[in-house]
């Protein structure tokens, strides 16, 4: 196994510009928003994951690649804890979010979910309106005012890159829209909460080229706010939408990299064969 | 090697790119061998065929910028396989290039064939035996991938550079001795000078190779052996003054 863990901590350090007479501090480019530290899996006794340890940069996106049965969306799974949800599903080891274990026991689940978003593969919309959709969301966490929510509800739909679309029928239902808007739909609604972290497991396998690309550019204006960790099939996909990219294969992390690094010139044998159509 | 892709189609558009630069690889070789031939045996005839061959090498680029161009808008190569298309297109361009001054070389062997040949003419054999063999190396290497091979012609090179800087000095003093001789010498320092620049272009080649099997570029500076742009000759120094 090839890792390079220490992307950000290896760039050369940077002075603090704000304190000349002070000693000069390291300000590490891209701050570790998430460390995974030496992650398992069981489902049953079937072991998903093994020993996965590499950070998720905040402000950057990181693709997770690997064949089907890999465990990227078991790890994505694990960082919002919805294993949970069922019986005989184990993860040890540890998720980092700001330096704060979120697999530790007696931590407040609705407090790490409200921190970190996730949209799945299938478009999920509540069979409501669009914008209780997105309302629906805030009020579990919050009590605010109607023109407060609605204030919270049109600017989670711009910032998806869908109120221009929906502004006229905010009272539709979320079903009738498209596919590509549905998806949008729920990327709004995930990031409504104000949450740091956003996990896409295959965000766009169901989409059209067009609503794709729609979304590649939403997630490129998204990694301005938040740290992004997106599961694909699509190698291209992950090429053109992810700084980051870690190579998973039959539960084990295989390498991860600078995206560019894992695209044209990966360190090991398996990433290559995989990402050139070589994997047999 | 690699293994081979799940979709075996690319495997055969991958196989034919590389057929092609192995194909102007040889193409290279034999237009210049036979300049040789030609200028060796004062042959025009010949000489003709060589300049008329050369825009069979040029349909061979088109095929493969073509093939290049496909691959890359259909298959939307990573990795290696990106490499190995990128790496296509400099070497065919850099063969292209060699297959030019092969024909350059003929053509002034027409001109060379008309008058009597003059003693330095023996240097030109030589620099193309080698750059025939610097060619004919680093189209081995690219078939075998072998990255080792390609570094052994980029040091090469210098010897070329070394000869063609010898054989300038030599036409410069052939000259000076006598004025008659400036026709037949500037036509042999053109020669040289196309053989010298095909050894640059196998280095080209060799550097492609590299940065193809190691996925880094060759950062080494390359031994030179050509300061022939830097020699001054005072006219002072010419013989009779």
């Amino acid at each position: 196994m090839s890792m390079s863990l220490s992307l950000a901590q290896s760039r050369p350090p940077i002075p603090d510009a704000r304190a000349p007479d002070a000693p000069a501090a390291v300000v590490t480019p891209f701050p570790i928003k998430v460390q995974i530290r030496n992650v398992g899996f069981h489902y049953g006794t079937f072991h998903a994951l093994k020993n996965i340890s590499l950070p998720l940069y905040d402000r950057k996106v990181t693709a997770f690649i690997g064949p089907s049965g890999c465990g990227k969306s078991t790890l994505l799974r694990i960082l919002n804890r919805i294993y949970e949800l069922y019986p005989n599903q184990v993860a040890s080891g540890e998720v980092l979010v700001d330096g704060e274990n979120i697999l530790a026991p007696g931590l407040d689940l609705n407090v790490v979910r409200a921190k970190i978003g996730m949209v799945f593969q299938k478009p999920t919309p509540f069979p409501m309106s669009i914008h209780d959709n997105i309302a629906f969301g805030i009020k579990l966490y919050h009590r605010p005012s109607k023109s407060e929510l609605d204030d919270r509800v049109e600017d989670a739909l711009k910032r998806a890159a869908l109120w221009d679309e929906v502004k006229d029928k905010l009272r539709q239902s979320g079903l009738g829209l498209s596919g590509g808007q549905q998806q949008r739909l729920c990327i709004a609604r995930a990031i409504a909460v104000a949450p740091e972290i956003l996990l896409l497991d295959e965000p766009a396998s169901a989409l059209d080229p067009i609503s794709t690309q729609r979304i590649e550019e939403l997630i490129s204006e998204l990694k301005a706010d938040y740290c992004i960790a997106i599961v694909t099939h699509n190698m291209q996909q992950a090429a053109r939408s992810s700084d980051y990219t870690a190579f998973m294969y039959l539960g084990e992390l295989i390498e991860f990299d600078e995206t560019e690094k894992i695209f044209t010139h990966p360190r090991v044998r398996r990433t290559e064969d995989y990402i050139t159509g070589r994997f047999g | 090697m690699a293994a081979e892709h799940i979709i075996k189609s690319y495997d055969e558009e991958l196989s034919r790119l590389s057929k092609i630069i192995v194909e102007m690889g040889g193409y290279a070789e034999s237009q210049l061998a036979a300049s040789l031939d030609a200028v060796g045996r004062r042959d025009s005839a010949l000489a003709v065929q060589i300049i008329e061959g050369d825009t069979q090498v040029d349909d061979l680029e088109r095929e493969l910028d073509n093939l290049a161009i496909r691959l890359l808008a259909l298959r939307q190569p990573m990795a290696r396989d990106l490499r190995e298309i990128f790496v296509a297109l400099k070497i065919g361009s850099d063969l292209e290039r060699i297959c030019d001054y092969a024909a350059n070389v003929a053509k002034r062997s027409i001109a060379l064939s008309q008058i009597p040949p003059i003693q330095p003419m023996h240097a030109l054999p030589r620099m193309a035996h080698l750059a025939l063999r610097l060619i004919k190396d680093v189209i081995d290497a690219y078939v075998a991938h072998d990255a080792d091979k390609a570094l052994a012609v980029w040091r090469a090179d210098e010897e070329l550079d070394e000869m063609y800087a010898s054989l300038f000095r030599e036409l410069l003093t052939y000259m000076m001795e006598d004025p008659r001789n400036i026709g037949a010498s500037t036509h042999l320092l053109f020669m040289a000078k196309n053989i010298e620049r095909i050894g640059d272009h196998a280095t080209n080649i060799a550097e492609n190779l590299y940065y193809l099997v190691h996925g880094t570029a060759l950062t080494e500076t390359r031994p030179k052996g050509d300061k022939s742009s830097l020699e001054v000759v005072a006219p002072d120094a010419a013989p009779g003054r």
